[in-house]
């Protein structure tokens, strides 16, 4: 896996900030975040609730704003954009996959796969090819023609982790994607992000508080009251040892409190 | 502590509870000032007593119906801001606080709302009522003289205790909901994945042809049959059995329509590749199709009141506007005075009321009386008319005047009229006008008046006589539209007629309508009447049925002062040898029947433009209602779009064209039967005139595009925001 090419980063994350409230009231839930993610990664961040994880991949994903630092994302700083200009970059450049699936409920998995590329204006034998495709890796294409509310939790986050995939992104975001997930349906699920990770080179951007789920990953990034913690890399250590390690750090994390900063 | 629960409540679902707000304020508005309308009248200086009557008996049905529609409103609304309320009812009682008090909270939210758009509903009330004197005024065609503000106590109480009884209504109706519903579905009212009620598209495609089909048969069954009010009487329960299935399957139809639309838009820009998967459009028919579902009915029911608002308006309108236009025609002299003659057919009903000597007086008259001279000199004045009273004169303020005898078609004695309009269809062939089956016209027969009254009176009115041989007649009639048709036709056909036994041919081509009329009159006095030759009159015999005094005042005399002198005047019976022909009827002067025209006018277009006007918002409010409730159901779902980088100008378009199609499609379906309902109605009226659609009518119409459009326009507005808070609001945690 390690070689040279990979080196590009894709998103360079240097001194970000992110302050809520006002004067005398202030929650600083990022602070003095660096970190670089490179191409053909599967990174994981991971932290407890409230530990700014989702603010990181919110400022990250573009959909909230930092308060100072910059986010580089294919050498464009996205905290300087426009709001017309950030729609396009989302659009081009970024998959998302949430908690909750976030399907559309009045659209078939057909539909709600191929809605990023209707709103890019790709032609529609494309968009078809494309979306049958996209189904096959991940082996919903029995579901297709079933609305959200016909389909199982595993196969509506599918369906969602296949409407990330259908543009080929720069990089895809998925916010605790495995948070509403079964035992069995989580492992399927992480196993194809996987899958994706290793035979298609896209990048990943996981955030989750799950260890288990971290173990897939190549990389963890550990963030604890707003900054990094620390991190670990997987190398060429099989996922159970892997895991191990996660729950060793976690275990530190949370059993020496906030003395071990 | 529950009352400040509650009101922080209302605080907070301010936008939730802004729309019932608004549409209770909008119901209480309009219900004050439509009960304010008989003050409005007062103040508008329009003093006439018969017509305060007939308004007052008029708006006490239409207060009625006006609650119906209000009450539909409220509840309707009242069920959307439940829905929207439930999850924190259901949070309410997973804290632990009792059903009992969960809807005292309930209760007194609804309180607070009702009081709230009572309050503004009644100042906004009272505006309202002050601006639309000067609109009753003008519609009227009076000036106010006196304008000073007014407040009515009667149609305070009146919208209060109508309010009472929707309040107790909506509060049951919650209660019940708060009850029922399960804590579970409470608190899950806002579930994720939302189950689509998904129709078999083929089976929508056939219940939207099946709409078609049957709209389109009722369309062409009433063109074809046209309203069973003409139908002569053996056929009428068969009419009405007709027109009533007619009428069921217009509404079925129209339902069905709706019912199958959905399926219909998704199939149809389905088999558009192109379009379907591109955009957003695929959305937008996809949320069209899921909501459709839901309100079809209620979009049936818009689609129904819309075409009930058009069609009041234009038609109301359009009959007030003939008979104003024609009013120089039906009144074309200062003053008339009918008297009716005794016939076999009505003298035993007169002699049943009349006491027993004065039912001995009464005989079938044999022979017209001369009106002048019973006038001359003999009338009294209605305030004084004993011995010692004035005496009225006609000769004061008589210049040219006419009498003009109306005789049946059968002589002295007979029964079955010679002449009708039914028969002269016979003979030439064609069908009888919808419009006269069964009518007067047919069932007398033509009246027969002598060529000498009927060139004198068109020699007042400055036209040459018309020589009319002793073999010879003319038909007249001044109530244009068919009937006029029907006769020119038969004329100019050189088709004859028999009376008496005297073949006679028509003495020319045409028959002028503008010297037709044979009394004063509001809409007409004169159905058909055949002019013959004096000579031959009197040999005929006829039944006398009418004689009317046609009077103009002397010249250079003033009109208001002439009016004033004989208005008020008795007159005793006319004996002839001890004995009473007939009795005398109705008096009426030209400028009586001009201010009459105008308020009747008014009042038609008062009552059409007020119903409609109140449809047509009770229509728009619903659509809105719905549509930002869609919205705020929808938001996930926009915010979602958002995310996966779709512009907000795309959004927008979206909403803009879901919305486009709920308000215009009822819209359409509604003008489509107004159309058709119109052409009919046209064709029935048309008795009285050609019937036009036009000046007013327009501009009322623009009007009530206008706040159609306006609710459009808000309510997209208001969506278009709450989509922009949607997409802002951070998915936080």
């Amino acid at each position: 896996m390690q070689t040279t090419h990979m080196a590009t980063p894709v998103l360079e994350v240097a001194h970000l900030e992110k302050v809520y409230g006002a004067l005398g009231n202030v929650t600083r839930a990022l602070n003095d975040v660096s970190f670089t993610v490179n191409r053909g990664e599967f990174v994981g961040i991971m932290g407890a609730s409230g530990s700014g994880k989702s603010t990181l991949l919110n400022c990250v994903s573009t959909i909230d704003s930092a308060t100072s630092g910059t986010i580089r994302i294919n050498g464009q700083d996205v905290t300087r954009m426009k709001q017309a200009k950030l729609s396009q970059f989302r659009r081009e450049e970024l998959g998302f996959i949430f908690q909750d699936s976030n399907l559309l409920d009045t659209l078939t998995a057909r539909e709600n796969i191929a809605l990023p590329l209707t709103i890019a204006r790709t032609n529609s034998a494309e968009i078809s090819t494309r979306v049958q495709d996209v189904a096959a890796r991940l082996s919903i294409s029995q579901v297709l023609d079933k609305y959200p509310y016909q389909m199982s939790g595993g196969q509506q986050q599918r369906v969602a982790a296949a409407r990330a995939l259908v543009t080929d992104p720069t990089m895809i975001m998925a916010d605790e994607p495995t948070g509403a997930l079964d035992s069995k349906s989580a492992r399927l699920l992480l196993e194809s992000l996987e899958a994706l990770n290793r035979r298609l080179r896209a990048t990943v951007l996981m955030v989750t508080h799950d260890s288990f789920a971290a173990s897939y990953t190549s990389r963890v990034l550990f963030i604890r009251d707003g900054k990094i913690f620390t991190e670990l890399r997987r190398g060429d250590t099989d996922r159970r040892e892997f895991f191990d390690r996660i729950m060793e750090v976690v275990a530190m994390m949370g059993g020496e409190g906030s003395d071990a900063l | 502590m529950l009352c400040k629960l509650a009101w922080g409540n209302v605080r907070r679902a301010g936008r939730d509870y802004l729309v019932y707000l608004l549409t209770l304020t909008l119901g209480v508005t309009v219900f004050y000032a439509f009960n304010t309308i008989s003050m409005q009248v007062d103040i508008a200086g329009i003093d006439e007593e018969g017509l305060a009557q007939v308004m007052g008996s008029m708006l006490g049905d239409l207060t009625y119906f006006l609650a119906g529609v209000m009450a539909f409103l409220m509840v309707y609304a009242n069920n959307f801001i439940m829905k929207r309320r439930k999850k924190e009812f259901g949070l309410y009682q997973v804290l632990g606080m009792g059903r009992g008090r969960v809807a005292t909270i309930m209760a007194l939210e609804t309180v607070i709302v009702s009081v709230v758009a009572f309050v503004a509903g009644i100042v906004l009330g009272v505006g309202l009522s002050q601006l639309m004197t000067f609109f009753t005024a003008s519609l009227f065609k009076t000036q106010i003289a006196n304008f000073h503000f007014f407040f009515s106590m009667h149609a305070f109480y009146l919208t209060l205790a109508c309010m009472l009884v929707m309040f107790v209504l909506t509060l049951l109706l919650n209660l019940r909901a708060v009850r029922r519903t399960k804590l579970i579905e409470l608190m899950g009212a806002e579930r994720r994945n939302e189950s689509i009620k998904t129709r078999n598209p083929w089976i929508a495609i056939a219940i939207f042809a099946v709409g078609a089909v049957l709209v389109g048969v009722a369309y062409y069954r009433l063109l074809r049959d046209g309203f069973p009010l003409t139908a002569t009487d053996s056929k009428l329960q068969e009419a009405m059995n007709q027109f009533g299935i007619t009428t069921a399957m217009v509404a079925v139809g129209t339902f069905a329509l709706f019912w199958g639309l959905s399926g219909m838009l998704i199939k149809l820009l389905q088999s558009l590749r192109g379009v379907y998967w591109r955009g957003l459009n695929m959305f937008t028919v996809r949320q069209l199709a899921a909501k459709v579902n839901t309100v079809c009915f209620s979009m049936g029911v818009i689609a129904m009141l819309l075409f009930l608002a058009i069609t009041s308006v234009t038609c109301g309108m359009s009959i007030a506007n003939v008979m104003n236009e024609n009013l120089e025609r039906y009144n074309p002299v200062d003053v008339s005075q009918t008297y009716v003659y005794y016939t076999p057919d009505t003298l035993d009903y007169y002699k049943g009321y009349a006491n027993p000597s004065e039912a001995d007086r009464m005989v079938l008259a044999d022979t017209t009386v001369d009106l002048y001279p019973a006038w001359h000199g003999k009338g009294k004045s209605a305030d004084n008319n004993d011995e010692t009273g004035k005496k009225v004169d006609i000769a004061d303020v008589a210049g040219e005047h006419v009498q003009i005898d109306s005789y049946l078609s059968y002589p002295f004695g007979g029964s079955n009229p010679s002449v009708t309009p039914s028969e002269m269809c016979k003979i030439m062939g064609e069908k009888l006008p919808k419009a006269f089956g069964g009518s007067n016209a047919d069932t007398m027969g033509l009246f027969v008046t002598p060529a000498s009254q009927y060139n004198k009176l068109r020699q007042m009115m400055g036209e040459e006589p018309v020589h009319i041989g002793r073999d010879q007649y003319l038909l007249t009639c001044d109530m244009g539209g068919e009937l006029v048709d029907l006769y020119t036709k038969y004329m100019a056909g050189g088709h004859t007629l028999t009376l008496g036994g005297h073949t006679l041919k028509p003495a020319t081509d045409k028959s002028d309508e503008d010297t037709a009329a044979i009394a004063n009159s509001a809409m007409g006095s004169n159905s058909g009447t055949v002019v013959v030759a004096d000579e031959l009159l009197s040999q005929l015999n006829l039944q006398p049925y009418s004689s009317s005094l046609l009077v103009n005042y002397k010249q250079g005399m003033d009109t208001t002062e002439a009016d004033e002198s004989i208005k008020y005047t008795v007159l005793d019976n006319l004996l002839v040898d001890g004995k009473e022909p007939g009795s005398w009827g109705i008096f009426i002067t030209r400028s009586e029947m001009y201010t009459q025209a105008a308020q009747m006018n008014g009042l038609i277009s008062y009552l059409a433009i007020y119903i409609g006007f109140v449809l047509v918002v009770a229509c728009a409010a619903i659509l809105s209602i719905q549509q930002l409730s869609n919205v705020a159901d929808g938001s996930r779902s926009y915010r979602v779009l958002a995310q996966i980088g779709c512009e907000d100008r795309q959004i927008r378009h979206s909403v803009m064209a879901q919305q486009a199609v709920f308000f215009l499609f009822p819209l359409a379906v509604g003008l489509a039967h107004s159309f058709v309902a119109l052409k009919v109605i046209i064709e029935l009226v048309s008795i009285f005139g050609n019937m036009s659609i036009g000046g007013t009518v327009g501009l009322t119409c623009a009007i009530f595009l206008a706040a159609y459009g306006g609710y459009f326009l808000v309510t997209y507005l208001m969506s278009a925001g709450m989509v922009q808070a949607a997409i802002a609001t951070r998915y936080s945690e």
